[in-house]
């Protein structure tokens, strides 16, 4: 099932959230849905949801807005902020969405077991900590087994054992049963191993829409080498004689443009050059995340060491 | 819609708030059953005394003291919706059923059911206790003609506040707003309305001076016939029931 936004604009009283936002998403791969604080992701998943009436613009599931959908817990499945009654159980939670869906009671079970929370269930959902409450929310979203599934920050306090647990869960059910996954996050490199497909945005505008290849591909510093050397001027001269585009990185290191870490090291042997440090530099997706994003955070805190004084 | 019923009485069972507003209402029941009983006929200084053990008017005050834990019954419905919103429930309770005029209406018909036996036990304590209260001073009251109406009338008003109470909840919205609005309503902005010479005359269109034309007017100004007091509040409840469920479908949630 294919999710569709389109033109989809709401102000805040003098606030614009969202500004003429489109992009879809596609069914059985995990899209990742990127931005800074403030930049209208919440807001935008309300809207898909049927929660928060758009000014503007539509956005649809096969080309059905949620509140015409007409099984709507078999079709869509969100965990927004974590939702319960402190002093009911987690069963019960489940179980009331059961009565109001029609949905038979042992689903709640059913959801309840494929998080991992079969023990906690019958305990009040108040004394849960903030990583089982993240899996109630999701086996919640779960209870309709539906084709599509929109997660709003669903890694905010989980410890790193629930983050891996949660990236292998999204993985398999975009993947290996062809759900449409659609999860958003302020952190690329949260979801970076997760995601096929990113939609980033800021200040409530698409920003970029498109695979993960395409976003590193277009990556600054994407397929360089950082290079540190006793002998750095000669090494930089040695391999710029053979076309090689070198600058100086952090540090005093070099960067080197265009070749992999074992050329540039097979090289350096070659020439008899020391080398003390030489590595594939990061994917670059960090840089571009941040450079497309700098600047339309809402409310930015001043660089460190500014403004203190 | 039945599903969705059933979903809002299992809200209902699965937290234990239901057992507070059943003893809390239970005890101020009896309170007021055997305070009234044991002042009636006592002069006391500046106040009138209440009617005598064995009168028409005390037993038609004795006999509707239910109705003031109606506010119990009120806080039950005000906490029914508004804690949908306070514990972010209404989230996914919109989303399983994004007709939210439905849940509105599944909520409202779950609570006014639930209100039931609620308003049963409460009017038994009310009469047990008036009967053995009474009965100990000489003249236990009959549970016939008269005496039947107020006590049916005390149970039509607590469930009727029920429903307000969840139309209210959907309309303030935050639960603590609309409790205390609530509490200082019935208990300052009434009694105000009704003390005040010069807006006494609206008291009587006034949930509370609807209160009290359908169960006891002892010290109270001006009322409607019972009859038209019992279609005042059925329409309060009407009014709070469609606004709470306009409100509901038109605002934003989260």
């Amino acid at each position: 099932m294919r999710v569709e936004v389109s033109g989809l604009t709401k102000s805040f009283g003098a606030v614009r959230a969202v500004s003429d936002l489109g992009f879809t998403v596609e069914p059985g791969s995990v899209t990742g849905f990127l931005g800074p604080n403030g930049a209208g992701k919440t807001t935008t998943l309300r809207m898909l949801l049927g929660l928060v009436r758009p000014d503007s613009g539509t956005a649809t599931f096969d080309g059905v807005p949620y509140a015409a959908l007409p099984a709507p817990v078999h079709t869509v499945g969100a965990v927004l902020e974590t939702a319960f009654h402190p002093a009911r159980s987690g069963l019960n939670h489940l179980r009331v969405y059961c009565r109001a869906a029609g949905l038979p009671q042992e689903r709640a079970d059913a959801v309840l077991a494929q998080v991992g929370l079969t023990d906690a269930g019958g305990r009040r959902a108040g004394g849960y900590s903030l990583g089982m409450r993240q899996r109630l929310a999701l086996a919640t979203a779960l209870l309709g087994n539906p084709a599509v599934l929109v997660l709003d920050e669903p890694a905010n306090g989980l410890d790193p054992e629930g983050i891996q647990w949660l990236r292998g869960f999204l993985r398999y059910l975009a993947h290996e049963e062809g759900r449409t996954v659609l999860v958003s996050s302020h952190l690329l490199s949260e979801v970076e191993q997760t995601v096929d497909r990113v939609v980033i945005v800021g200040a409530g505008r698409l920003v970029r829409e498109g695979s993960m290849d395409q976003l590193r591909s277009g990556a600054e510093g994407a397929g360089t080498v950082l290079v540190r050397s006793p002998q750095a001027a000669r090494l930089a001269e040695l391999l710029r004689a053979e076309g090689v585009q070198v600058s100086a990185g952090e540090d005093g290191g070099l960067t080197v443009h265009g070749r992999s870490s074992a050329d540039v090291g097979a090289r350096a042997f070659a020439a008899g050059v020391e080398l003390h440090e030489l590595r594939p530099h990061s994917s670059g997706l960090e840089e571009i995340y941040f450079q497309l994003t700098a600047g339309q955070e809402q409310y930015a805190a001043p660089a460190a060491g500014e403004g203190t004084r | 819609m039945t599903g969705l019923v059933r979903a809002e009485w299992l809200k209902l069972f699965s937290t234990r708030f239901w057992i507070g507003v059943l003893i809390g209402g239970c005890l101020m029941t009896a309170g007021f059953s055997v305070l009234f009983t044991a002042l009636a006929g006592v002069a006391q200084e500046g106040q009138p005394a209440l009617p005598e053990v064995g009168t028409p008017a005390f037993e038609e005050l004795a006999l509707s003291v239910a109705a003031n834990a109606s506010v119990f019954l009120l806080i039950l419905g005000i906490i029914g919706m508004t804690q949908e919103y306070r514990h972010k429930t209404a989230v996914p309770t919109f989303l399983t059923t994004p007709d939210r005029g439905r849940v509105v209406a599944a909520k409202l018909l779950a609570y006014a059911v639930v209100a039931v036996p609620f308003t049963l036990l409460l009017l038994a304590v009310n009469v047990a206790v008036v009967a053995v209260a009474a009965g100990a001073r000489g003249d236990a009251p009959s549970l016939t003609g008269d005496n039947v109406r107020t006590v049916a009338m005390s149970g039509l008003v607590l469930v009727l506040f029920t429903v307000i109470g969840v139309g209210v909840g959907a309309l303030v919205r935050s639960q603590v707003g609309a409790v205390v609005g609530a509490l200082v309503y019935l208990y300052v902005v009434e009694p105000l309305v009704a003390l005040i010479g010069a807006i006494q005359g609206v008291y009587k269109w006034l949930p509370g001076g609807a209160v009290q034309a359908v169960t006891s007017d002892f010290q109270a100004p001006e009322l409607l016939e019972p009859w038209q007091g019992a279609l005042l509040l059925l329409g309060y409840g009407l009014v709070a029931a469609l606004l709470g469920a306009l409100f509901a479908v038109r605002r934003d949630v989260g």
